[in-house]
């Protein structure tokens, strides 16, 4: 077969090799020098691909990524294993940049409003037009970006203080109440960085760090770290999550403290009390804490006060322990004062500078002040604005109505829009001048004190695209208005700049050699200032920590609105992996869903799918609900990212806007845009929907899917090979064999194990060949569906749309599946709900091979499923045999440029450029899975026999496993008892699902998740 | 092919007159007699003293052939491209039973057809001279080949029996 | 062939034939000038086909979406409607080659046309494979060719058995049902005139009935029979196994293969009650398709369905006594799941209906009959889906759950193919004897000179 695989590849490079070369000529002189991390541009050669290191820009955490790139084509983002956030995880949102670079409703160039109708012009009348435009304005000229870190906000800086005016930074998810609070706390205007590696216990007052808050990726992989249990089976972190609603760093905790929204301050200052009481120095705050006893905080949060005080113990026990938060889910009307609470408990538990870092810090997470945007609305509709230039922000969507911006932003008489797609803002814009997309830009970040990251371009900007970088932009228009700041282009401005600040510290041979270093591996750090024990200071703004006020007081359920860890607040809505991709939470694609809580539900009588009318004081949004578990009774939580009107083909018109809900207000004092508001109203409408959506059971049905072990019970596997010595295991399995008819089969993955005779080789030599294998630590794993995405961007896989999903035909390779064993709403107590990252489990004794009549499904002399699409007629037999039911099947034609139905996946230019060249895409009628990545696995091999040395261990990786942020995921040959997966799969936590009950010897090890909490007997 | 020049051809309503003149010629030791009936009759075959056909040697040699083709071929095809599939042996013969068993039963079969075709001569497009529709409808036929000189005694024979028509046939153009 | 009774033939049989020209005469005018309504139905049928092919069209064009198959459920409508078909066509064989070889006395006046539906419903059954596939246009690669490729099909796959058993199943039950009418055709080419003479001429083989042509047909018979009659319940099991090879809980049962082929054969007896009952009575054919020949028929449906129903509850009970969470799971389902209603119909049609042919007096109420016997069809219809679809929408993986929705396209499949079958059976009923004209004298009283006699027949 081998030979089959090298003559297909071949036929693939040429025809992505002609096509990508045209691109490839011109790359060098459309872009600045780009220094890939192998090789230099002018030796790309076809089939070989080339990497760039970059930033990435999807939300602000600032991970560094490198880009792989074929024939001048950027396929793939992967995290870069030298920068100290990303460490070469990567996050879904991260991954589907590439949807955003190859957009298919990107603006074709610079267009004028004319007559209400857009028209195109060329980049020199248009920045002539913005020219005059501001010419004319003086001082009145209005800069609105998000944020915007690094050099290209000190351009935005100079520009608008050079042609006179103000600028105003706008993002949705600001964490600027935790900055505030680190300034009234610690003097210090930062927002700290936390050390979850460190911490021996995590405690999380609704921070999602594992989604969207501050560094998700990093966080998670922190967690993973200390979160899990070691080889020896201990040093296990504890995680508790105090908030009205699990979200999946919820789902993830050992244990659930279900307050009442906005009691996160009270119950943060009662636990300082506690432990203040026990000796903790609470510094001016004492008198404060007295007034919050357990008593109090269990009167306002509704969970017991020995609860709290018994949490609170643990807390300082458990040294060095760190508290988080609130996050975004947290930001009601004294977002601030919870902020400091909880930095208070840290401090008093004597964990700031050691968890929590306030020195060496401020993370490049956005903290702008909503206060501001609102006085530019005002500017607005004063008619103070004659200028409005928007960039890198969508206010017109995210903004609450009662914002007013859409009003104000229309009477500004000239508006001016960088946005790469059309967005609601863009619609409203008077002059469009479509910026470049990250991937296609310079720019650079510095995510924390020590750390500088470079943006370069990984591609030649897509040519179907007529873009322009607004650094360029800016600065070009600068010029022509006869000022001048410092340089021609971005990328001079920003060489210039670090060229300031560069000095021998940062490298002893030069410049030139620190820049090039820069570039290659994208990033360079810097000794770290050690961080130390701060002051606590006394409070200078006026603080309550009790229940914030809502606006519908009277209503029966508190809205929670939290960024979608999939959308975030709605910048990566026109992602089809993103809309795709089922939500880690609820597992629903495509649109929105109310989560309410099932007893609350039931007794509504709504079922899963019926349409509600949610109504706030300020709006109302029809939306099907979703019946969770996790979210307490009183609170109903919407997910931000829905119902936009105006965001390409892909973003329109999905789901409902959250942000419609909310009133206006800002947090005082830290000005930033309250998100837990208001109370809502919940009306059946007496319709209903299918959901679309991925899940069938929630539970395991009394199924070995994902057994948990407590971590009382780890530690005996001496025992347990002696009990099974002497026969006392449960009953070994025999298997019919080719010759010498029953044979044992071993249920235990040991490496000695494979092969089992007859089983995953046939007749195949199992000494000539590897046995590929992986072993997922569900321990670690935590179900962000980062893999998910990975996979599709690697192998090709398609997205089929919101109907297709509906009817049971989503095609993700990898299947995240969510068990609920123990989740309670109502009180204090264990959670624990399972997160099992199902793919094909290539098993040696495959059900899915035997049943194809033409050998489409077959297994390769290394141990893996093959699927053969070119071979497939589609008789489905092999799904059907599938216990694991990770075969998806192409219904229809997924990759065309034209869907088959309205609504359906297909792929029109330039979407399909990011298709992966080594791997098929498959079309219409033919079944396709997992495949263990075959094609990495076979250039690693065809590296290793040129080079003439065997494969090594942990050389071969996966898209899946490359990208997972908590490194749960292990991969190797298994037939090599020194490799780690063979020695992960000796791990007394391992199992194989199913194995026992079908004996399909799959290669894919799971180690058992580790609770706290003993697993009752029975229940697997 | 008999050397006889002709022959004579009687129709019976009765089967019981049938069988008394066919029993009577071959006692007078008339060979090649041919009867037509309507059904397939057992007293028939027995007055012309019929013994096994050789038809089933074809079905048994057929259905062999099925069995060893069909063996011979699922085990070249596997080994021609050895490609292993959960787990099962190259050669795995309890599947391939199946399709042994599904061949010979064709083979069997349609031999069988071939080899009933070949001992009754069909199909053929000859003229049917010596015939008469109302065989296939009720009546009985006995043709006796003959040549002028017995003529008259089977004559003599056949009417014996009241036959319900006699037809005298010169040129012997049939084909039994 | 001679059945061992003799004198007096028939007598319980056919007590109003009297002789063999009637026959000749009563069959054979099936043959004449068709009238309106059946022109009528054949139209109907054509207008069927018509929805098939345009079904088929749609589906082949966009894509197997068009139906409402998804994951985990991959096989629907299709499959279960081959399977109905192939069901259909067992019985034809089964009267025909078994009852033969048993020489039960009443085959002869319904075996014809069991064995015409036997035919027609493999024809009907093969189409369905090539709808259900991903890639129709490459279905071809299930038959072993030597190819570009090098590559065979694997044997080791039910799906490779069925291709064999099922074109096997065809090509002997044809041949079968061709050898038994050549007399017949004699006979009709001895009546008929015109473009029918010709034609029959040309099918009769020019047969004459000779003593040498009867005793090696009879022999051949014999033969043929004697191979079809273990082909008739291999066919069904290797459509079984198609189930019970793969380990979806619900499918992979040992009792597979003998309860789908009593199931085959419950279902084929009660097709031929359905299609018998018009024939007889537009033909008027009451003197052939006697009581005595519906009771014999309905006395087989008895002892089927009670096979089925043993079959329906011993599944059952090994789920529960295998205490397998999967196997139970699937079976619950069945029962109270999301396709309880289909379960239920299953059990009441197959199970409960069936009750009533214990008494005689629905045995003998031909009208009873034929509505017990669609019933009959619609259960076995439902038996499949749910075999099918229960067991793939509740598997192993709870969260792989799901449901499965047919859709037009193909509903109109399924309707369209109940129209195919029907075009050929109109077609077979005016072109080729219903009954078996040559045998059927067989059960009748021999011809012997009346005695004492006055001057003979003339």
């Amino acid at each position: 077969m081998s030979d089959g695989i090298k003559r297909r590849d071949f036929l693939k490079v040429l025809g992505a090799g002609s096509a990508g070369a045209s691109l490839v000529g011109c790359s060098t002189d459309d872009v600045e020098r780009l220094l890939p991390y192998v090789v230099p541009p002018e030796e790309i050669t076809p089939g070989v691909a080339t990497w760039y290191t970059s930033v990435c820009r999807e939300c602000d955490a600032g991970c560094g990524i490198w880009v792989k790139t074929r024939e001048g084509r950027a396929i793939k983002v992967e995290g870069n294993p030298n920068h100290p956030i990303s460490r070469g995880a990567l996050c879904a949102r991260g991954h589907s940049s590439l949807l955003g670079l190859y957009n298919p409703d990107r603006f074709a160039g610079p267009m004028v409003r004319e007559g209400g109708e857009l028209r195109p012009i060329s980049w020199e009348e248009a920045e002539a037009m913005l020219a005059e435009r501001l010419q004319g304005a003086g001082s009145n000229v209005l800069m609105l970006t998000g944020s915007a870190p690094g050099s290209l906000g000190e351009l935005f800086d100079d520009f608008v203080s050079a042609v006179g005016g103000t600028r105003v930074e706008h993002e949705l998810l600001s964490e600027a109440p935790l900055r505030e609070a680190t300034r009234i706390a610690f003097g210090r205007n930062v927002v700290p960085a936390y050390d979850m590696e460190r911490a021996r216990m995590v405690l999380s007052f609704g921070a999602d760090f594992m989604e969207t808050w501050l560094s998700p990726v990093e966080y998670t992989r922190g967690f993973g770290r200390s979160g899990s249990v070691d080889d020896h089976g201990s040093n296990k972190a504890a995680m508790v999550f105090l908030g009205p609603r699990l979200s999946l760093t919820g789902q993830n905790a050992d244990e659930w403290f279900p307050i009442r929204p906005g009691s996160e301050a009270a119950v943060a200052l009662a636990m300082a009390h506690v432990i203040a009481r026990e000796g903790g120095d609470a510094g001016p705050y004492q008198p404060v804490l007295e007034a919050y006893t357990p008593a109090v905080a269990a009167e306002l949060s509704g969970v017991g006060a020995d609860e709290i005080e018994d949490l609170a113990l643990r807390f300082a026990d458990q040294a060095p322990a760190v508290a988080l938060g609130p996050g975004l889910s947290g930001h009601h009307g004294n977002a601030t004062a919870a902020n400091l609470a909880v930095l208070i408990l840290n401090h008093v538990a004597g964990y700031v500078g050691r968890t929590v870092r306030v020195r060496n810090a401020d993370l490049g997470a956005a903290s702008q002040s909503y206060a501001e945007v609102r006085e530019a609305t005002r500017r607005m509709s004063a008619d103070g604005v004659q200028v409005a230039l928007v960039h890198g922000t969508n206010p017109a969507y995210g903004l609450p109505r009662d914002a007013g911006f859409v009003e104000a932003f229309g009477r500004v008489p000239f508006k001016v829009s960088f946005a790469e797609c059309m967005d609601e803002t863009a619609a409203l814009a008077d002059l469009i001048l479509p910026d470049a997309h990250a991937l296609e830009s310079w720019g650079d970040s510095n995510p924390r004190p020590g750390v500088y990251a470079l943006q370069q371009p990984v591609m030649e900007r897509v040519p179907h695209f007529d873009s322009k970088q607004a650094g360029d932009v800016l600065l070009s228009v600068a010029a022509r208005l006869g000022r001048d700041l410092g340089a021609a282009t971005f990328y001079d401005f920003l060489r210039g700049r670090w060229e300031r600040a560069y000095d021998t510290s940062m490298g002893s041979d030069g410049f030139e050699a620190f820049w090039s270093t820069g570039l290659k591996n994208g990033v360079v750090t810097i000794a770290e200032v050690e961080d130390q024990r701060e002051i606590l200071r006394a409070p200078d703004v006026a603080l309550t920590f009790d229940l914030p006020e809502f606006t519908g007081g009277d209503l029966e359920f508190t809205l929670q609105v939290h960024p979608s860890s999939r959308l975030g607040d709605g910048t990566q809505a026109n992602r089809p992996w993103l809309q795709e991709l089922p939500d880690p939470v609820s597992k629903i694609t495509w649109h929105s869903w109310l989560e309410m809580n099932r007893h609350t539900g039931e007794s509504m009588g709504l079922r899963n799918g019926d349409v509600v009318r949610v109504e706030s004081p300020h709006d109302a949004v029809e939306v099907p609900v979703w019946l969770y578990p996790g979210i307490r009774e009183d609170v109903v939580a919407l997910a931000m990212g829905g119902g936009h009107t105006d965001y390409g083909r892909f973003g329109t018109g999905k789901g409902v806007n959250a942000m419609a809900l909310l009133p206006s207000l800002v947090e005082q004092p830290s000005g930033a845009l309250v998100l837990q508001a208001t109370r809502v109203q919940v009306t059946p409408t007496g319709r209903h929907r299918r959901l679309a959506t991925i899940e069938g059971a929630d539970t395991q049905e009394n199924r070995p899917i994902t057994p948990a072990v407590a971590l009382a019970a780890l530690g005996h596997a001496e025992a347990d090979d002696h009990a099974e010595a002497e026969g006392e295991h449960h009953d070994e399995l025999q298997e019919l064999q080719a010759y010498g008819g029953f044979v044992p089969v071993a249920t235990e993955g040991r490496a000695e194990d494979f092969p089992l005779p007859g089983s995953q080789y046939g007749d195949y030599d199992p000494d000539e060949n590897p046995r590929w294998a992986m072993a997922i630590d569900l321990d670690k794993c935590t179900g962000c569906s980062a893999c998910a995405v990975a996979c599709q961007a690697e192998n090709n896989v398609a997205w089929v749309g919101e109907d297709q999903v509906t009817m049971g035909r989503d095609h993700n390779w990898i299947r995240l599946e969510r068990y609920y064993e123990t989740v309670d709403a109502t009180h204090a107590g264990p959670v624990d709900v399972r997160h099992l990252p199902m793919l094909c489990q290539h098993c040696g004794n495959a059900p899915c091979e035997p049943v194809c009549p033409v050998y489409a499904s077959y297994h390769t002399p290394d141990g893996l499923n093959g699927q053969i699409y070119n071979r497939c007629v589609g008789t489905r037999y092999c799904a059907n045999n599938c216990p694991y039911k990770v075969r998806v099947f192409n219904w229809y034609t997924y990759t065309g440029e034209e869907p088959a139905f309205d609504g359906m996946g297909y792929a029109p230019e330039p979407l399909n450029w990011q298709y992966n060249p080594d791997v098929t895409v498959r079309t219409n009628g033919v079944m396709e899975k997992c495949s263990f990545c075959v094609q990495r696995i076979r250039e690693t091999e065809n590296r290793a026999r040129i080079e003439d040395r065997p494969v090594q261990d942990g050389e071969v990786v996966p898209a899946c496993q490359q990208s997972c942020p908590a490194e749960a995921i292990v991969f190797g040959n298994v037939r090599d008892p020194n490799s780690r997966v063979a020695r992960v799969v000796e791990n007394e936590r391992t199992y194989r699902v199913l194995d026992e009950l079908i004996n399909t010897q799959p290669a894919v090890h799971y180690l058992k998740k580790v609770t706290f909490h003993e697993v009752e007997a029975g229940e697997h | 092919m008999s050397a006889k020049s002709g022959g004579l051809l009687a129709s019976f309503d009765y089967l019981d007159d049938a069988l008394g003149a066919i029993r009577e010629l071959c006692k007078a030791g008339r060979k090649d007699l041919t009867v037509y009936a309507p059904l397939p009759e057992h007293h028939i075959e027995e007055a012309l003293g019929y013994r096994q056909g050789p038809v089933r040697v074809f079905t048994l040699v057929g259905a062999l052939t099925g069995t060893a083709t069909a063996l011979a071929f699922t085990t070249w095809t596997s080994m021609d491209w050895p490609l292993v599939v959960g787990g099962k042996p190259i050669l795995s013969i309890p599947a391939y039973v199946i399709i042994m068993f599904e061949m010979t039963i064709l083979f069997g079969a349609l031999s069988t057809v071939i080899g009933l075709f070949i001992n009754i001569r069909i199909p053929h497009t000859k003229p049917l001279v010596v015939y008469d529709p109302e065989y296939t409808a009720g009546r009985f036929g006995v043709y006796a080949p003959a040549d002028s000189a017995e003529m008259d005694d089977v004559r003599r024979i056949l009417e014996a029996h009241h036959p319900a028509e006699l037809r005298e046939d010169r040129e012997g153009a049939h084909n039994a | 062939m001679a059945t061992a009774t003799e004198q007096p033939r028939g007598a319980m049989t056919h007590p109003d034939v009297k002789s063999y020209g009637q026959v000749n005469q009563e069959i054979l005018k099936a043959l004449s000038r068709p009238g309106k309504g059946w022109w009528a139905l054949l139209a109907l049928s054509v207008a069927g086909i018509g929805l098939f092919f345009t079904s088929w069209a749609i589906q082949i064009v966009k894509g197997i979406g068009v139906s409402g198959l998804s994951s985990p459920v991959g096989w629907g409508v299709y499959i279960t409607t081959f399977v109905f078909w192939v069901g259909i066509a067992h019985s034809g064989t089964l009267i025909s080659a078994i009852l033969f070889l048993f020489r039960a006395p009443w085959r002869q006046s319904v075996y014809r046309m069991a064995e015409a539906m036997t035919v027609f419903a493999v024809m009907t059954a093969g189409l369905f494979p090539l709808i259900h596939v991903g890639r129709v246009w490459h279905a071809y690669w299930l038959i072993p060719y030597p190819n570009s490729r090098y590559l065979w099909p694997n044997f080791r796959s039910p799906l490779v058995w069925d291709v064999f058993a099922v074109t096997t199943y065809f090509t002997v039950s044809a041949v079968f049902f061709y050898l038994g009418t050549i007399p017949d055709m004699a006979a009709a080419r001895d009546a008929a005139t015109g473009w029918r003479k010709k034609f029959y001429k040309m099918t009769s083989l020019g047969w004459r009935g000779t003593d040498r042509e009867w005793h090696h047909f009879s022999k051949a018979y014999i033969y043929l029979a004697a191979l079809a009659t273990p082909l008739v319940l291999s066919v069904h099991s290797v459509v079984s196994w198609d189930f019970a090879m793969g380990i979806v809980p619900g499918w992979h049962a040992t009792i597979f293969a003998p309860y789908f082929v009593a199931g085959a054969i419950f279902s084929g007896v009660a097709m031929v009650i359905t299609l018998a009952v018009p024939l007889r009575k537009i033909f008027g054919w009451q003197d052939y398709l006697t009581v005595k020949h519906f009771d014999a028929l309905s006395k087989l449906i008895l002892l089927t369905s009670m096979i089925v129903l043993y079959a329906y509850l011993t599944e059952f009970f090994m789920a529960w006594y295998s205490a397998e969470e999967p196997e139970r799971g699937v079976f619950w389902n069945r029962l109270f799941g999301h396709y309880w209603w289909a379960t239920w119909i299953m059990l009441v049609c197959n199970g409960l209906v069936p009750v009533l042919l214990w008494f005689r007096r629905v045995r003998h109420s031909i009208s009873a009959l034929f509505v017990i016997s669609i019933f009959i069809n619609i259960g076995m219809w439902f038996e499949r889906f749910v075999i099918i679809v229960t067991s793939l929408s509740h598997e192993y993986e709870p969260f792989a759950w799901g449901v499965y929705r047919p859709s037009m396209v193909e509903m109109g499949i399924l309707i369209g193919s109940f129209a195919w079958f029907g075009f050929w059976f109109l077609l077979f009923t005016r072109l080729l004897p219903a009954v078996a004209i040559a045998e059927l004298k067989e059960v009748l009283p021999l011809p012997y000179r009346p005695r004492p006699q006055e001057g003979g027949a003339d």
